[in-house]
């Protein structure tokens, strides 16, 4: 009988035991190289907490990571392969970020790697702008007068 | 309010296109010589006006200018606004390419709508008059700009309550701004240049 009784504590204590490795969770801290970027609109302002996914070298369909941005408008993930890596912020107001940077082999990216376009830059292209709005109207006038002459 | 490239599906980019099409064919056949230079001037005005930012509370909005160039333009809003929006695609990244057709009927239909409400009103009051409806006019334009902005985003499969939420408080401040701005053009307008709003 206390055999039997052993047998059945013993069982349960097993089952148990089990049960909890099935749903156990844990942690461990890892050394990594995490591949960063910033994201920000054009005026200088940071794309905080927008959505964020990012796209692996071997499937452009499936997300390899669904994220927000920071409050400082940063995106921070582990490539764990090399190739074009993906990475698309919205705001969900109509503006929408994309971003592909290539990942060497030893995992590090081009830190060099930005589209934006500096303060110097956009004082000078404004005044080509205008300069290019006032000459495609010259053009169309010139056209139409000629058009009248003829 | 520029839309970006990417965000909006195929279906809304195609009716952007169609419907801006409609709107830049009339603008550029009702497009009288003498007024080109003004045009021109407006389109210039529109393309600098989406650079100067300001701080709304935690965000930030810049100037659309949208009902100052309807009311000044007319159906050549559509034109203006699409050369502006075309080069500020090429130089500053605003925008795209793909949807620069739903983004001009986001910006030059509220413009168009400011044109064919308001002028009358405008030019037959007295400048006291005058200078309310061009608030009502520039503030009702921005908040119908964000309201298209937000259909656009929600034809595109995008939760449209949530948005338009967004986009309305977003764009509250701005209407305000834009709302004294317009006002204060058309009543030095009205006493300076009243040949510009004939």
């Amino acid at each position: 009988m206390l055999k039997k009784i052993s047998a059945l504590i013993a069982l349960i204590i097993f089952s148990l035991n089990n049960f909890a490795y099935a749903h156990g969770t844990g942690w461990r801290e890892v050394e990594l190289k995490a591949a960063a970027l910033e994201f920000l609109y054009s005026d200088g302002e940071l794309m905080s907490y927008c959505e964020a996914k990012i796209y692996s070298p071997r499937d452009d369909k499936i997300a390899f990571q669904t994220m927000r941005t920071d409050e400082l408008g940063r995106v921070a993930f582990v490539p764990d392969q090399q190739g074009q890596w993906r990475v698309v912020v919205s705001d969900n107001q109509g503006h929408r970020a994309e971003a592909k940077i290539n990942v060497t082999q030893n995992l590090n990216n081009n830190l060099n790697n930005n589209n934006l376009i500096s303060q110097q830059d956009i004082y000078i292209r404004a005044v080509l702008g205008v300069s290019l709005l006032f000459n495609i109207a010259a053009i169309i006038l010139l056209r139409r007068r000629k058009a009248v002459n003829n | 309010m520029h839309i970006s490239e990417g965000v909006l599906s195929t279906q809304v980019l195609i009716a952007g296109w169609a419907a801006s099409g409609v709107g830049v064919y009339i603008g550029l056949k009702k497009l009288e010589p003498d007024k080109i230079a003004r045009t021109a001037l407006v389109a210039s005005a529109f393309f600098l006006a989406s650079l100067i930012h300001f701080k709304l509370g935690p965000s930030s909005a810049h100037l659309t200018l949208i009902a100052p160039a309807g009311l000044l333009l007319g159906w050549q809003v559509f034109p203006a606004v699409l050369a502006a929006l075309f080069l500020q695609a090429i130089l500053f990244n605003f925008g795209g390419f793909l949807v620069l057709g739903a983004n001009l009927f986001i910006m030059a239909a509220p413009g168009l709508a400011a044109y064919l409400i308001f002028k009358k009103l405008i030019i037959n009051n007295e400048n006291k008059f005058a200078v309310v409806y061009a608030f009502i006019a520039g503030a009702l334009a921005v908040l119908l700009a964000a309201l298209l902005a937000g259909a656009a985003l929600a034809m595109s499969n995008h939760e449209f309550i949530n948005i338009a939420k967004i986009l309305f408080a977003a764009n509250l401040p701005l209407a305000l701004i834009e709302g004294i701005i317009t006002a204060l053009l058309i009543s030095w307008l009205k006493r300076a240049a009243p040949e510009f709003l004939a």
